[in-house]
């Protein structure tokens, strides 16, 4: 089954397509955040580098974050449209464990954080098992601080993975023993997104396409007190 | 605070484009008031200040537009909006983060959501139909240092508080 990889969780928008042989062609770029711009032409060059048709494409699988929501919002519409369009399941996974997966070799403790921006990071703690990385922790969101101190508290060496790794240094200077991944794998791939993917969708682990929803991690339950909305006094003449 | 008073839309425009001068990348404006009371007329005139060329409509609709000048100035009204989640759900922070500055219409309503850092601008009505006072209020620590310089760039209009 031939699955299209959606990946725009970070300021990188990526596609993929592969199936049981591997990953057949990709596409990452990062400059500009232009998730809008980019995705839909980048699908099209894919599929013709992979010698891939649309009606060809036996599932879609997107990265639903945790992420910057801008790009979230595209990438899991995008899915969702496609899906709907093609006639074809959905699959979601999450961002960090996108970003754990391509490292799952180390035998150290793997972090994966991606930068939430204004001082936080959405971060998630991994090992590695046969044929994957498990994770360990819940999705969890929180400053680099107290992500640093749950390192401490760990204190075994880790691998820290993602673009939250690139922003925040210091969190190396914490343990010794311990690496970043740096540039390299600041952000998840569309290529190990497909690969992630084949697996699930084999189990037919779908979702159906309007379930599919964006990892948000931020909550807020209350409604919105409008007393303001009534209309004011000198508007209806009182 | 600080409170400034117009006679005008276009006057409220003005005001605003002074304020514009004093913005930097990650500033957050709360603009409160009542339907009509001049909240997107005010971010026209910020806009104008920021060198946006493009018409500034109100953003009810669309709940976010972003506009490209000397900072980037993302347009937000969350009006239309019924729970905190939805507000959470346009990721403000990521819009302004590091690039631009944003103008939240009715942003009183949801602070809850947003971060503990703005100047919030609330403008209400005055004597005449046309009047409208603009009361200039710095929350969280990136205004305060900047309220002297805001009374400066307003004190053409600004009265006694």
């Amino acid at each position: 089954m031939l699955i299209l990889g959606i990946e725009t969780a970070t300021q990188q928008v990526g596609c993929a397509i592969g199936g049981h042989e591997g990953v057949r062609a990709s596409f990452h770029a990062a400059h500009k955040r232009r998730h809008v711009e980019t995705l839909v032409p980048a699908i099209e060059f894919v599929c013709r580098q992979a010698d891939v048709a649309l009606s060809d494409i036996g599932a879609v699988c997107v990265d639903v974050g945790p992420g910057l929501f801008s790009g979230l919002r595209v990438g899991v519409v995008a899915a969702q449209a496609m899906a709907q369009a093609l006639r074809v399941p959905v699959i979601g996974v999450p961002s960090l464990d996108l970003l754990a997966f391509p490292v799952r070799h180390t035998s150290r403790l793997i972090v994966a954080a991606v930068d939430a921006r204004r001082g936080e990071l959405y971060y998630a703690f991994y090992r590695q098992v046969p044929g994957g990385a498990q994770r360990l922790s819940p999705y969890r969101l929180g400053t680099p601080e107290e992500l640093g101190s749950e390192l401490v508290a760990m204190g075994e060496d880790y691998l820290l993975v993602g673009d939250g790794a690139v922003r925040y240094p210091e969190l190396l200077r914490e343990l010794t023993g311990s690496d970043s991944g740096g540039p390299a794998t600041a952000y998840p791939s569309a290529a190990a997104l497909v690969e992630l993917a084949h697996p699930l969708a084999l189990r037919e682990e779908f979702v159906p396409s309007w379930e599919l929803e964006p990892l948000y991690l931020r909550k807020s339950d209350a409604e919105i007190n409008w007393e303001a909305r009534t209309a004011p006094d000198w508007a209806v003449g009182a | 605070m600080i409170r400034a008073a117009t006679k005008s839309v276009d006057d409220t425009r003005d005001l605003a484009a002074e304020v514009a001068a004093l913005l930097r990348a990650g500033d957050l404006l709360v603009l409160a008031g009542d339907l009509g009371s001049g909240k997107t007329a005010f971010v026209q005139g910020l806009a104008r200040g920021l060198g946006v060329t493009e018409p500034v409509t109100s953003p009810a609709f669309v709940l976010v537009r972003t506009y490209p000048g000397r900072l980037p100035l993302v347009h937000v009204d969350v009006y239309r909006l019924d729970h905190l989640q939805e507000v959470v759900e346009l990721g403000l922070p990521e819009l302004v983060d590091e690039e631009g500055v944003a103008a939240i219409e009715w942003g009183d309503v949801v602070l809850p959501t947003l971060p503990a850092d703005f100047l919030e601008i609330r403008l209400e009505q005055g004597d005449d139909d046309d009047d409208r006072t603009v009361a200039f209020d710095a929350v969280g620590p990136s205004w305060a240092p900047r309220m002297a310089a805001l009374g400066r760039a307003v004190g053409a209009w600004a009265v006694e508080v």
